[in-house]
């Protein structure tokens, strides 16, 4: 208990060196040592639907912006101080979580249909459609289609392992299958494709499908269309695996 | 109809949240000119991409001014971040990769005024426009 007291001295000493100084391992320093703080408040927000990594990671950005934004010349302890910074941080993740989750269900629906169309109408032409052709298809605009794609995007990042779509209805297109149950059979060329994969150990991190369609897309130089006919799967659903993909990796290199 | 070299311009907070406009934009300008869904698709991916080089994960502080030119069957986005904090910038081998699958063109590097990035992208599907 009578450590306390010298103990905060000498933190304010070091804030209002670093304020003077702007030494980056004074930062690294003082980062460091809050860390506890930032890993406690992040599991104060866990079970919410977010991996603890994650939060603990906002609440790491949370935590460097108090440290750098600190006055020790007010009259405030440092940990009130971050505390408030790091739990608005969090606040706000959720918030844009939520925001982005909350696509009306009317967009949801039409970036279903959407991805019916796709197929079909890209069967017919020979080509990927343009986006005015598939709003014709569909009967709406294509702002619309454009708001459903960004709805399919939120609702993708909200639910990274629900069932990706539904199955739609009567045609042969067998969205609602998972990929996996549809990549069981060997295929040499999946197979080098995947030994080219391995060179990254990044890559490596991905779950097995998701390997394969971004060695395909980015490596083999395949179309999504491309892809989605080779896998038998929806272009939406390929759309969506890459984005998802593409997501993981940068969280793995941010946390590498 | 977008005629030849009009220009849009879009300034957000650099901030996820913000940037997420960055993509409707260009996906919105791509459909303009005549882009098939799977470019649009690439178009989309990409600007993330670029925009996760530009400020990471969870944004920085400052704002990111971003300039759409219109082509004929192409479009430019220049972007400059304008940060109030230093940090360099730098594309992962990982995203030299990606952004080379999905775009003709693609650069970012470090300026004097803040890190810029560059991306084309041509419609080479076949679509009536």
């Amino acid at each position: 208990m009578s450590r306390r007291p010298p103990q905060r001295k000498e933190l304010r000493a070091k804030f209002a060196e670093l304020a003077e100084t702007g030494d980056p391992a004074l930062r690294d320093e003082l980062v460091e040592a809050h860390l506890g703080l930032a890993r406690y408040l992040a599991r104060r927000f866990a079970n919410r639907g977010e991996p603890l990594d994650d939060l603990v990671q906002v609440a790491s950005v949370g935590l460097v912006r108090a440290i750098d934004r600190f006055d020790p010349s007010r009259d405030v302890e440092f940990s009130t101080y971050a505390t408030h910074t790091i739990v608005g941080e969090l606040k706000r993740h959720f918030r844009d979580r939520g925001w982005a989750i909350r696509a009306p269900r009317r967009m949801q629906e039409l970036y279903l249909r959407l991805g019916t169309v796709v197929a079909t109408l890209g069967g017919q032409l020979g080509r990927s459609p343009a986006i005015a052709e598939l709003a014709a298809e569909v009967g709406v605009s294509e702002e619309e289609v454009l708001e459903a794609l960004e709805a399919g995007q939120a609702y993708r990042f909200a639910s990274l392992d629900a069932p990706v779509s539904a199955p739609a209805a009567g045609d042969g297109d067998r969205d609602g299958d998972t990929l996996g149950a549809r990549l069981g059979a060997e295929d040499p060329e999946i197979e080098a494709a995947e030994q080219r994969a391995m060179l990254s150990p990044l890559l490596r991190r991905l779950p097995e499908r998701e390997r394969l369609i971004v060695q395909l897309r980015f490596f083999d130089g395949l179309t999504q269309s491309e892809i989605a006919a080779r896998l038998g799967i929806s272009q939406m659903h390929v759309s969506r695996l890459l984005a998802r993909s593409v997501a993981r990796l940068r969280s793995s290199a941010g946390a590498g | 109809m977008a005629t030849s070299d009009d220009e849009v311009h879009l300034v957000v907070p650099a901030m996820p949240e913000y940037l997420r406009l960055a993509r409707v934009t260009a996906a919105g300008l791509a459909s303009r000119l005549g882009f098939s869904f799977d470019e649009v698709e690439d178009l989309r991916l990409a600007i993330d991409e670029m925009c996760f080089g530009l400020t990471g994960n969870s944004g920085r502080d400052g704002t990111v001014a971003i300039r759409y030119v219109l082509g004929d069957g192409s479009l430019v986005v220049e972007g400059e971040g304008r940060f109030r904090t230093d940090g360099e910038v730098a594309l992962s081998e990982l995203s030299e990769v990606i952004l080379a699958a999905l775009v003709d063109e693609h650069d970012l590097h470090d300026g004097e005024g803040g890190p810029r990035f560059r991306l084309v992208k041509r419609r080479h599907d076949a679509s009536p426009r």
